[in-house]
């Protein structure tokens, strides 16, 4: 391979459709295969919100409904909010800490590779009759049913594999690669970020893993795991799936969070504040998160003992996640902001994943949850999370780094038009869910009673609302990226190493690696850091 | 440094100390084996066999693994999970009957 | 122009520093999430050994796996005296032992056959009971396990002949070592659970 690319225009498209093993290629393949099932999800949303604009419509049967909800569901989170977060790990983590590349580049290139047949195949099942059980699955259910389940579950294996292989490489990554300087106390809080999310990709994950096992073997060979009448146990399952499934939610914030505390202190020229306090933070989560997950099962017939200390240990994770709010809000205030698009993404995260994040805690109380359980309190509240926390998260970080990774602009009015649709898309679409959840109304139904209705016409606004914003964001990225005015290297002025090299990197990120002598958030200080070591410096 | 196909002398062998290891993990499958073939309260017997195969384990980590030489990070990496199963294992154990 | 005066070992050196070798930490990150996995499965055992009957247990031949115990923990000797050959150099150390780890593993693997036919006889299979779901299951994925283990022995053993380990840089070895010695941890456990308790 010559080393003669030329340092200032992206890779030939071409090259992102074939087999890379440059991070950065990867990356972007990640971020654009991931927003392709983000519209596949999307649009299952639409399909979901039109049935349910009436009590009794019948726009949609009733499986049809199931198979739609289930594949909503595990769409969005395999397909889209867990592939966005790691591509963006991918791109990132190696030009953040001064590295070349990843520590094993082609089990890099394995692990995308591994998401595209994966996903296909979880939407090939459509044709050979869908999922239905839900994206949780819940046995017997999913052990009858269609053969798309048993694709399905196969499909999840096959993404989890590939999950845990990227976090491998994140860690090792990490620990090994990091330039001269960069300690760890001078990580950019992106790559802490994804440093807590590797460890619970790599605890997590597996358990899944083994629990889909089982029901693939009980669908395909006739193992008796969750057979009811030779005394299979459907709680089980629950604790298997969710052991997975509960840390697989922070796995969808913490990177969005790293994102966030990027854009704060650039967006604010204010230095981080408690940033000690934010990474440790991002590691409490991910630790204390592998101890909640039967929070998912107060109503289910859990054993009773152990309810409260599952109550428990939930409402201590907000002590942490508060503690990286207050972080936030400091280092806004007193800042000189800036209200771009990556800030004002920035912004609603911070608004809307605290409703989401206070409903969480609401929900940990056991005399609430027995209520609203399985009603769509739930479902405003994970989507307050997940869409109003991680989607604005994954928007404030494209926004953020496109130039970089394009080495063009973005459009700021269209930014802007994105973000207030997008803001009050999601408020108008959740926020009425809370109401009827608490009203009665409950999940994963196709047809409800009339004094539903006009929540559900105001959710189902919103949600047209939210699938109309993407258009402008969509016409942004294409337009901008082939003729959006060149973004030079540093356009937000920030400080992290990604931003001292060209835009786009060079085939190996950096023309000479660079030498950290400084924290990256030192805002209003003379900077000190330079790329080349200098020329005192004892050769290390 | 040049390599070479025939023993280098400054580098001691450790064989010793690996045969020792394995005959304290002999001795103790053998152990559990005769126990298995006399009578013994099933309860305390659980405890030995628990507390036996945590030892072997520690065994096989430890000198086979050289998690006793190498870095820190990796005896952490290790044991994370483990501490986990350890806890999963018992919350599956206990939630027995409904 | 871009120039690449970044060694190899360079790149590495923030883990030089640590004491990490990139490769095995990569090992010991793998074997971290290959321990979740057997949890999982190991957790399904446990439930239902503590929840559901299970007189099949009566026919499981203790000494014959015993022995088979045995037989793997010898296994790892000769891993681990495979690897002790090669820091000192010895080629042949090292092909000699990784021989005998493949024969070891492939004699464990035949003594876990016999005992799954003999237990067929008695009428406990896969699908027959939970009991037989999850005893072939967890035991099944185990000796999944060594079977990839001995092909990647004489992977390695196929390199050793190559000359590709020297005394210097055998990591390759090493990672090896540790994925065999940690099929060996599980399967200590697996012969509590099962057959001991």
């Amino acid at each position: 391979m010559t080393a003669t690319a030329s340092t200032t225009t992206a890779p030939a498209w071409r090259r992102y459709f074939g087999w890379s093993t440059d991070h950065k290629v990867i990356g972007v393949q990640y971020l654009v295969t991931s927003f392709f099932f983000f519209l596949v999800g999307g649009a299952m949303a639409g399909m979901i919100r039109t049935q349910l604009l009436a009590p009794d419509s019948t726009l949609v049967s009733a499986e049809a409904y199931n198979r739609l909800t289930t594949n909503h569901g595990s769409v969005m989170l395999f397909l889209w909010i867990l592939p966005v977060l790691a591509g963006l790990g991918n791109y990132l983590i190696p030009l953040q800490i001064g590295a070349r590349d990843m520590a094993f580049p082609r089990l890099n290139a394995l692990s995308f590779w591994l998401l595209v047949p994966s996903g296909l195949l979880m939407l090939a099942s459509f044709f050979v009759g869908a999922a239905e059980a839900g994206w949780t699955a819940y046995v017997p259910l999913s052990v009858a049913g269609p053969d798309g389940q048993t694709l399905w579950a196969i499909s999840v294996v096959l993404l989890g594999t590939s999950s845990m292989m990227g976090s491998i490489n994140f860690v090792t990554t990490i620990f090994t690669m990091r330039t001269a300087g960069m300690t760890f106390w001078r990580m950019p809080l992106f790559t802490w970020s994804m440093l807590a999310t590797s460890i619970l990709v790599l605890t997590a994950t597996p358990v899944l893993t083994a629990g889909l096992v089982l029901i693939a073997m009980d669908r395909l060979v006739g193992t008796l795991f969750f057979s009811v009448p030779a005394g299979g146990d459907p709680i089980l399952w629950q604790n298997l799936f969710w052991f997975y499934s509960h840390p697989a939610v922070y796995i969808m914030v913490l990177p969005a969070m790293g994102a966030v505390s990027e854009i704060f202190p650039v967006f604010s020229r204010k230095p981080v504040f408690g940033y000690k306090m934010i990474a440790f933070s991002s590691l409490a989560i991910s630790l204390l998160g592998l101890t909640v997950w039967a929070h998912h099962m107060f109503t289910s017939g859990m054993d009773p003992r152990l309810r409260v200390p599952y109550m428990i240990s939930t409402m201590i994770i907000a002590v942490p996640t508060g503690v990286k709010i207050f972080s936030w809000l400091a280092t806004i205030w007193g800042g000189k902001l800036r209200l771009d698009t990556p800030m004002l993404f920035a912004l609603g995260f911070i608004s809307m994943f605290l409703i989401g994040g206070i409903t969480g805690v609401f929900l940990a109380a056991i005399p609430i949850d027995l209520h609203v359980h399985d009603t769509y309190f739930v479902v405003a509240h994970l989507h307050f999370v997940l869409f109003g926390g991680s989607v604005s998260g994954a928007y404030a970080a494209l926004y953020y780094w496109y130039p970089k990774i394009t080495g063009r602009r973005l459009d700021e009015r269209l930014g802007k038009v994105h973000f207030a649709a997008n803001f009050i898309g999601t408020n108008l679409a959740y926020l009425p869910m809370f109401l009827a959840g608490l009203l009665g109304m409950p999940r994963r139904v196709v047809n409800y009673d009339p004094r539903f209705t006009e929540l559900n016409q105001l959710a189902s606004l919103g949600a047209f609302l939210l699938a109309a914003s993407v258009l402008p964001f969509l016409y942004n990225v294409i337009v901008s990226w082939v003729s959006g005015p060149k973004a030079g290297d540093n356009p937000w002025r920030a400080k992290t190493l990604e931003w001292k090299t060209s835009s786009p990197p060079p085939a190996y990120n950096f023309d000479t690696p660079p030498v950290v002598t400084e924290g990256p958030y030192d805002y209003g200080e003379a900077a000190q850091g330079s790329l080349a070591p200098s020329p005192s410096a004892a050769g290390d | 440094m040049t390599s070479s196909s025939s023993p280098s002398t400054h580098v001691a062998s450790r064989a010793r100390q690996y045969v020792l290891v394995f005959v304290a993990l002999a001795v103790i499958t053998t152990i559990e084996i005769a126990m298995t073939q006399i009578s013994i309260p099933a309860t305390l017997a659980s405890v030995f066999f628990l507390a036996f195969s945590l030892a072997k384990a520690t065994l096989v980590a430890t000198f086979f693994m050289h998690l006793r030489d190498d870095s820190p990070i990796y005896a952490a990496i290790f044991l994370l999970p483990v501490v986990l199963v350890l806890a999963f294992s018992t919350l599956m154990l206990m939630s027995a009957g409904h | 122009m871009t120039s690449h005066n970044i060694t190899h070992e360079d790149e590495f050196r923030a883990g030089r520093e640590l004491s990490l070798d990139h490769r095995k930490l990569g090992m010991w990150l793998f074997l971290a999430s290959e321990v979740m996995f057997f949890g999982g499965l190991i957790g399904t055992f446990l439930h239902y050994k503590a929840t559901i009957p299970s007189p099949e247990s009566a026919e499981l031949d203790t000494v014959l796996v015993g022995i088979n115990t045995f037989v793997l923990i010898t296994s790892s000797l000769m891993v681990v005296l495979g690897l002790d050959s090669i820091r000192r150099g010895s080629r042949r150390g090292l092909l000699t032992y990784l021989g005998l780890t493949a024969l070891l593993g492939v004699v464990f693997l035949g003594g876990q056959g016999y005992e799954f036919v003999s237990l067929y006889g008695h009428g406990i299979a896969l699908t027959s009971s939970v009991f037989g779901s999850s005893f072939f299951t967890l035991t099944g994925f185990h000796g999944l396990h060594v079977l990839i283990g001995v092909a990647w022995a004489l992977l390695t053993l196929g390199k050793a002949l190559r000359g590709t380990y020297s005394a210097q840089d055998h990591v390759g070895v090493e990672a090896f070592g540790l994925y065999w010695h940690f099929v060996d941890i599980v399967w200590i456990v697996l012969f509590t659970i099962i057959y001991l308790i």
